[in-house]
């Protein structure tokens, strides 16, 4: 694709794809690499990292391998984060096209709206609704979706107006063509680029949400998660802290590999809109 | 913790922190006696962890661990849990206490010359006050405990007689006493809107220090009272119990030297043993045999799976109550085997059904109960919810999902916070196994058959909501309610413990106490098995 | 400034939908949880039975019609009264009072030093785009804006209080120490060392970023290239040109990091146990308090508007070329 080549072009674009590409491998391909349950009760606890050539990273408190949870955990995180900036892109993009192209009271009351999740803090708000909606999965994801989603449907509304009084769309609309077909061929192809380049913020950002959500104890159980390592890891942080420094390194590592990719895209795609113009999502 | 150390690597220092703690608890004068209370040194101040900041502190009205834990030091009941006393009590606001031979009266003596810390004089209409106004209509166990009290005589300023509807057997009624008989003002509370009342945070009562300041979400002060009945104590100046919600503050806390003493297992089991090296500090693992915790997983019986008691024993079959022990309380912990735990000898009995380790019997028995592997190995697939207040708990619930496993029956772990599991245990019933931690409080009577009984309304938090019901059990239990005779109740609740253990209305797994971690220079720890919820009149600090 | 008041009216009236949005977005989320404040006021007490729980309902108000409730909230609001707590049994006001300035405080502190140190940094790394010392500041930056805020905490507090012993572990100020004064301002700065370095520390590298990179934009434009013609020096051209127009998008940021650095402040204050606004709201969730997390967020919410607005007068004050316009 024109765009991973342009991306690759890029130092940073190119090390953040690498890195990316190794986790994403790595979180494909889990089950190869620890089969089986991370979650099961494997060897005594607290087994020292290299002692045990079957545990080369140990184990933890109960007996869990940690290789395997931090395997694991990269899908989770990966999962998270993408299905998160996913919904929240959708939703915002969805949101920004119709106030953006509808104009008058619609874009008036919806923006109200985006200004409403634009100014509540949003780890308050993804903690006060995982808390009250029960820690799950899917529940997570959407919770860290209704924090992130203002941003893109902001911009996306921005780059609306600003294309809707383009030759090509007017062109359209004396054509007759249906104002919902406007919006979804010669609109939104085009607005969407530099949302695209908020995507990867997002992701870094809900990578960053899920650990600190999990970390304060409102992760999914059935799955292992880098935060709930941490959070596990944490109690024995002075007589065993690889159990929290090792998801803590995951983690940091996965994040800057995806800030890198975004840090690489905005460049790519500095041709259509302004460079330097950091698209800065929320992280708690 | 009172309990005799496990097998395993973990035991070697466990025995030597609890030493024979069991022993001790029961019978014999303790080491931290010797330590007697008026040649410790007096002044300074301690300051102690505290992990929640309880809304009501008033602990006439919430008899809880966390409300005892800093109430118990302002306001004192009629009598304390001991080691060495007669009936387990050493006397406090009440110096006597004497059953009428029909169970329908308790004939208290109060002790003279204690002021309220406002100055006014104690007596019997404070205790009438109590009694009636607060424990039977509000108190959460004092509704079970006082059920029957229809009125209290006054004969004079000193004499409090109890009167009851029913025959109440006195040995509940001392059982009880140290949990349900906190002594509140009259004078503060009449008239007033109880519930609401100002001094159900700012506390006044009897007991060895005042409670002075409260700065939420910072600290609480508590200040020597001069005028304590007791002459001589309190030793401390001040007493200040900083909030540290974190789990992991407490340990830093205390190695930084910030504060002296963390109760209720504030540090972390699984640092424990790091800390107990560290100079200065020690941890200690008694004092908390009267409030024993027991990991219990509660079963809805409404499901058909569950219903099946052959489903039960493979469940209890699965549950390797070694590991749960050594790994998940490392050591600090016992195996239980029914509803009282062992460290309650007045009711515990041995003599039950017991579930060994067994992977194959359990799996034999689900077979046998129909549940056949499917071709990915899984037989049914259960719901579990485990309560999220203590990690141990938590800790548990991630290890019964892999026992559950291992015998084919595929759960789902549920992550609710506090709120939302209450409410779905006990109000939705919404779990097919929730992993509880319960509390023995001394006596089956106060909140242990509730477990186990039937015909209780949803919404009654720490009951039996899994729609257990069982004629025979209910017969028992309402039989000791009203029986007098101490040794008829006693094997009436031997019997109970038979039916519990053999029909598995729910699953005891283990049964904990909490471990205190003190600098050295505190004394006078953890000598009475409610020490953590006593009033600390004795304890003091070496310069 | 008849610009500027003109700026207030329209951004008070538009606030106005916006936080009844906020609200009635609070009250619904809260009115689908599990579990309400009488079950876990009942939890905290360790029982009760459904008598009591249906007395508390009914003294909690919780017995009326969710309808109700959120008009008699909406009303009292109306008169600027926040209500009642169920689980502090308290108005909501005096404690947002009693824990608002904490969190100011936590917010500011760090805000200011990762403005200042991130913007200074910013200017190293932009003087000279490009340059190694550019790129090993935006690696650094990368990294730091990468760690999870609470595992920098940990770390802090590992290292510097426990181990080093040069820091208290917790807390906002020696407890019950009777200090005044200097000595408390001095006592409060210790404690909050760790915590504002851990936000700080995160929040800096944003700025850092921001600030790089719009002077690396600044340094295309042509007002530069004619000041390098003019033969100006470096130095001066940093300072007078590119820098100074670069603070501009920066102090932009400052407003809408608001909200974000509120949010995150959460987990630190639970980590260095500071009595903020982020563990009033986790108490107000746990305790199901919806009258208190409303009072919470409307008062996060209206923080964070006033922020942006004082940011916008700046900015107008800094530019004028900057109209009161403004996207919506």
């Amino acid at each position: 694709m024109n765009l991973i080549q342009r991306l690759s072009r890029t130092p940073e674009g190119l090390v953040g794809i690498l890195f990316l590409a190794i986790l994403v491998i790595v979180a494909i391909l889990a089950p190869e690499i620890s089969p089986g349950d991370p979650l099961a009760i494997a060897a005594p606890p607290l087994l020292a990292p290299f002692t045990d050539p079957q545990f080369p990273l140990g184990t933890d408190r109960l007996g869990r391998d940690v290789l395997a949870g931090l395997v694991h955990g990269t899908r989770t995180s990966l999962t998270v984060g993408l299905a998160a900036a996913i919904a929240a892109l959708a939703l915002g993009v969805l949101v920004g096209l119709a106030a953006g192209f509808a104009g008058g009271l619609i874009d008036e009351v919806l923006m109200r709206v985006v200004d409403a999740f634009q100014i509540v803090p949003g780890f308050l708000l993804a903690l006060a609704f995982v808390s009250v909606m029960g820690a799950s999965l899917p529940v997570v994801v959407i919770a860290i979706a209704l924090g992130a989603w203002a941003d893109p449907a902001r911009l996306t509304r921005a780059q609306v107006l600003s294309i809707r009084e383009r030759d090509y769309v007017a062109a359209a609309r004396t054509l007759g063509m249906h104002p919902v077909e406007i919006a979804l061929r010669q609109i939104l192809p085009n607005a969407l680029s530099p949302v695209l380049a908020l995507a990867a913020i997002i992701v870094a950002g809900a990578i960053l949400t899920e650990a600190a959500l999990s970390f304060l104890g409102l992760g999914d159980p059935n799955a292992v998660t880098w935060g709930s390592m941490i959070a596990e890891g944490r109690n024995v942080i002075r007589s065993s802290p690889w159990l929290s420094v090792l998801p803590g390194l995951a983690l940091v590592v996965t994040v800057v590999a995806v800030y890198l990719v975004g840090e690489g895209l905005s460049k790519a795609l500095s041709g259509e809109r302004r460079a330097g113009e950091v698209p800065i999502g929320e992280r708690p | 913790m009172a309990f005799a150390p496990s097998a395993g690597p973990l035991s070697r220092r466990t025995l030597l922190q609890a030493g024979s703690a069991l022993l001790a608890s029961t019978a014999l004068p303790t080491l931290t006696r010797a330590q007697s209370a008026t040649d410790a040194p007096a002044g300074g101040r301690l300051i102690v962890a505290a992990d929640s900041e309880p809304k009501n502190l008033n602990p006439a009205i919430v008899a809880s661990n966390g409300v005892f834990f800093i109430a118990s030091k302002v306001i004192e009941p009629l009598a304390e849990a001991s080691f060495d006393g007669k009936d387990g009590l050493s006397p406090r606001l009440a110096t006597s206490w004497e059953g009428s031979a029909d169970g329908k009266s308790v004939t208290f003596k109060l002790r003279e010359g204690v002021k309220w810390h406002d100055g006014k004089p104690f007596t019997s209409s404070d205790v009438a006050y109590s009694a009636l106004a607060i424990w039977k209509p509000l108190q959460n166990l004092g509704r079970l405990v006082f059920a029957n009290l229809e009125a209290i005589d006054t004969p004079d300023d000193l004499t409090a007689i109890f009167r009851f509807s029913k025959p109440t057997p006195l040995q509940l009624i001392r059982n009880a006493l140290p949990v349900v008989s906190s002594v509140v003002p009259r004078h503060i509370y009449e008239g007033t809107e109880i519930a609401t009342n100002p001094a159900n945070v700012n506390l006044v009562g009897t007991g060895p220090f005042k409670f002075t300041e409260y700065k939420p979400g910072e600290y609480y002060r508590l200040t020597k009272n001069e005028d304590y009945w007791q002459k001589g104590e309190p030793k401390l100046d001040e007493v200040i119990f900083r909030v540290l919600p974190d789990r992991a503050g407490a340990a830093a806390a205390l190695e930084a030297e910030e504060i002296q003493l963390a109760a209720f297992s504030a540090v972390p089991l699984t640092d424990l043993d790091r800390i107990s090296k560290e100079k200065g500090l020690k941890v200690i693992s008694k004092g908390y045999e009267g409030l024993t915790y027991q990991l219990v997983v509660e079963i809805n019986h409404r499901r058909k799976e569950l219903a099946d008691l052959k489903v039960r024993q493979a469940i209890a079959h699965a549950i390797d109550r070694k590991f749960v022990v050594d790994t998940v309380f490392l050591g600090y912990a016992a195996a239980s085997t029914g509803p009282v735990p062992k460290n309650a000898p007045e009711f515990y009995d041995s003599n039950v059904p017991t579930y060994a380790f067994d992977t194959a019997k359990a799996n034999a028995l689900l077979d046998e109960a129909g549940y056949k592997k499917g071709s990915d190995g899984k037989r049914f697939k259960l719901k579990l919810r485990a309560a999220p207040y203590f990690n141990e708990t938590k800790q548990f619930g991630d290890y019964l999902r892999q026992a559950l496993v291992a015998i084919g029956i595929d759960a789902e772990l549920v992550n609710a916070d506090s709120a939302a599991h209450q409410k779905a245990v006990y109000t939705d019933h919404d779990f097919d196994l929730a992993v509880e931690p319960t509390v023995f409080r001394g006596d089956p009577a106060i909140s242990t058959t509730i477990l186990v009984q039937s015909g209780i309304p949803a919404g009654v938090p720490f009951s039996n909501q899994g729609g257990y019901a069982n004629k025979d059990l209910d017969g028992i239990i309402a039989k000791a309610s009203e029986t007098i005779d101490t040794q008829a109740r006693t094997e009436l609740y031997n019997q109970f413990q038979t039916i519990v253990a053999t029909d598995l209305p729910l699953i005891n797994v283990a049964e904990w106490g909490f471990i205190t971690v003190a600098r050295d220079s505190v004394i006078n720890v953890s000598n009475n098995p409610r020490w953590a919820v006593s009033n600390w009149a004795d304890t003091a600090l070496k310069s | 400034m008849k610009r500027s008041m003109k700026l207030i009216r329209r951004r008070a009236l538009t606030a106005i939908p916006v936080l009844l949005i906020v609200v009635v977005m609070t009250f619904l989320l809260m009115e689908n949880a599990s579990g309400d404040a009488v079950d876990a006021y009942l939890l905290s007490i360790g029982g009760g039975d459904a008598k009591v729980a249906a007395t508390l309902r009914q003294q909690y108000g919780l017995d009326q019609s969710a309808l109700a409730r959120l008009w008699l909230y909406l009303t009292s609001l109306a008169r600027l009264d926040l209500g009642w707590s169920v689980a502090f049994n308290r108005p909501v006001l005096s404690l947002i009072i009693e824990r608002l300035p904490n969190t100011l405080l936590l917010m500011g502190s760090a805000t200011a030093f990762a403005f200042g140190l991130g913007s200074a940094l910013g200017i190293i790394a932009g003087a000279r785009p490009g340059s190694l010392r550019d790129r090993g500041l935006s690696l650094l930056s990368l990294i730091l804006y990468a760690i999870p805020s609470f595992w920098l905490g940990l770390v802090f507090s590992l290292v510097f209080a426990v181990q080093l012993r040069w820091l208290p572990t917790s807390g906002l100020e020696t407890i019950a120490s009777g200090k005044t004064g200097l000595a408390r301002a001095t006592d409060i700065a210790t404690h909050l060392l760790l915590p504002v370095g851990a936000l700080a520390l995160i929040y800096m590298a944003l700025y850092l970023r921001v600030m790089r990179s719009s002077m690396a934009e600044i340094w295309q434009l042509d007002f530069v290239a004619f000041a390098q013609s003019k033969g100006l020096s470096r130095h001066r051209i940093v300072w007078r040109h590119v820098a100074r127009n670069a603070l501009l998008p920066l102090v932009t940021m400052l407003g809408l990091q608001s909200a974000a650095m509120l949010g995150g402040s959460v987990v630190i204050e639970s980590i260095f146990a500071i009595p903020g606004f982020g563990r009033l709201a986790q108490e107000a969730v746990t305790g199901r308090d919806a009258p208190l997390l409303m009072g919470i967020i409307v008062v996060s919410a209206v923080m964070v508007i006033a922020i942006n607005l004082l940011v916008d007068l700046a900015y107008a004050a800094l530019d004028p070329r900057v109209g009161a316009s403004e996207p919506s």
